[in-house]
């Protein structure tokens, strides 16, 4: 029938328990672990950026190179090419966006840093937010507040019996699910990462003390495949950067065109 | 153009959640107040919504 699990210390899967870091300076509950990796972001991204763009020189060096490449990036392969016409003055916000999601993403995986901040879900959800107001405002900005919803509700060139289906899931889609699809995404794919590289990796950590030969000798193969899922999270962790600043990039150059 | 099929993509995939969730969701609302022996609304709603929101995608996406 059942078989009672023996008592005593077994393995302990990765749980929720992992995400929860206890304050690093006991007097206060706010200086846990992500908090500061954020700020150490802030001041990651600053340096770096201010370091590349210092001596700004015409045949750029190698930290300008880079540095160069990433604005670039933003500015022409996001922006540029999704925004189209005015796309200028949403650079800084679209470029803020990503270098800042990806160096915390990447964070996840730097020895002794270690830890995403955005599988966090409040991280994500300010994103969102911001990305939000700033896509919704230019939209009444632009068009007006009358227009701007008319075009979100009501969709051109549908018989009239179609908005009585049409209406709701474009005002839902438009007004709870954009911002809640933006901001999970980001934090499930850090979240599930995180968790990923703690059971091969904590995985590997219990066979190799186990008191079994055998779980010695196969240990190295949970390792192996926590190196493997290492990279693996490294790509995802890029992707997901790129995947947020497309989307704000796409709502905001929705909000722009009048033409729905 | 491929950011903006990239993103077109993403688009599509709100637009389908969205469909399935509002009338999905108006659906269990007239079940749980009409109370009727199965969950026809919802079964009806969910594939309402599923049907508005391909013809949706259709709309935004597909004609050119």
């Amino acid at each position: 029938m059942f078989v009672s699990v023996a008592p005593g210390p077994g393995f302990v899967p990765p749980s929720t328990n992992d995400f929860n870091l206890p304050p690093i300076f006991g007097l206060n509950a706010y200086t846990t672990k992500p908090i500061l990796l954020v700020f150490l972001s802030i001041i990651v991204i600053s340096i770096f950026f201010i370091a590349a763009a210092r001596k700004a020189a015409i045949v750029p060096g190698k930290l300008q190179f880079i540095g160069e490449s990433i604005y670039a990036f933003v500015r022409k392969d996001l922006a540029e090419e999704i925004i189209g016409h005015g796309f200028l003055q949403f650079v800084p916000f679209l470029f803020t966006l990503f270098t800042f999601v990806l160096v915390n993403n990447v964070f996840g995986i730097i020895p002794f840093l270690q830890f995403p901040a955005m599988s966090h879900v409040s991280f994500p959800y300010v994103l969102a937010g911001f990305s939000y107001f700033i896509f919704h405002s230019i939209g009444i900005k632009k068009q007006g507040i009358g227009k701007y919803l008319k075009g979100i509700a009501f969709l051109p060139g549908v018989p009239k019996f179609a908005y009585i289906l049409l209406t709701p899931i474009e005002i839902a889609t438009y007004f709870f699910i954009r911002p809640v699809t933006l901001s999970l995404r980001l934090f499930a794919n850090m979240f599930a990462g995180h968790l990923l590289l703690l059971v091969f990796i904590g995985g590997g950590n219990y066979m190799l003390h186990d008191s079994h030969l055998f779980m010695k000798i196969l240990s190295p193969f949970s390792f192996g495949f926590g190196i493997a899922m290492t990279f693996f999270e490294f790509m995802v962790q890029c992707l997901q950067a790129y995947i947020i600043t497309l989307l704000s990039a796409l709502f905001i150059a929705g909000a722009l065109v009048d033409e729905h | 153009m491929a950011s903006n099929e990239e993103g077109a993509l993403w688009s599509i995939l709100g637009y389908l959640i969205s469909g399935l969730l509002i009338w999905g969701g108006i659906g269990y609302g007239l079940d749980h107040w009409l109370n009727p022996r199965h969950h026809w609304f919802l079964l009806v709603g969910c594939l309402l919504g599923m049907g508005a929101s391909i013809y949706l995608v259709w709309l935004r996406f597909g004609r050119e």
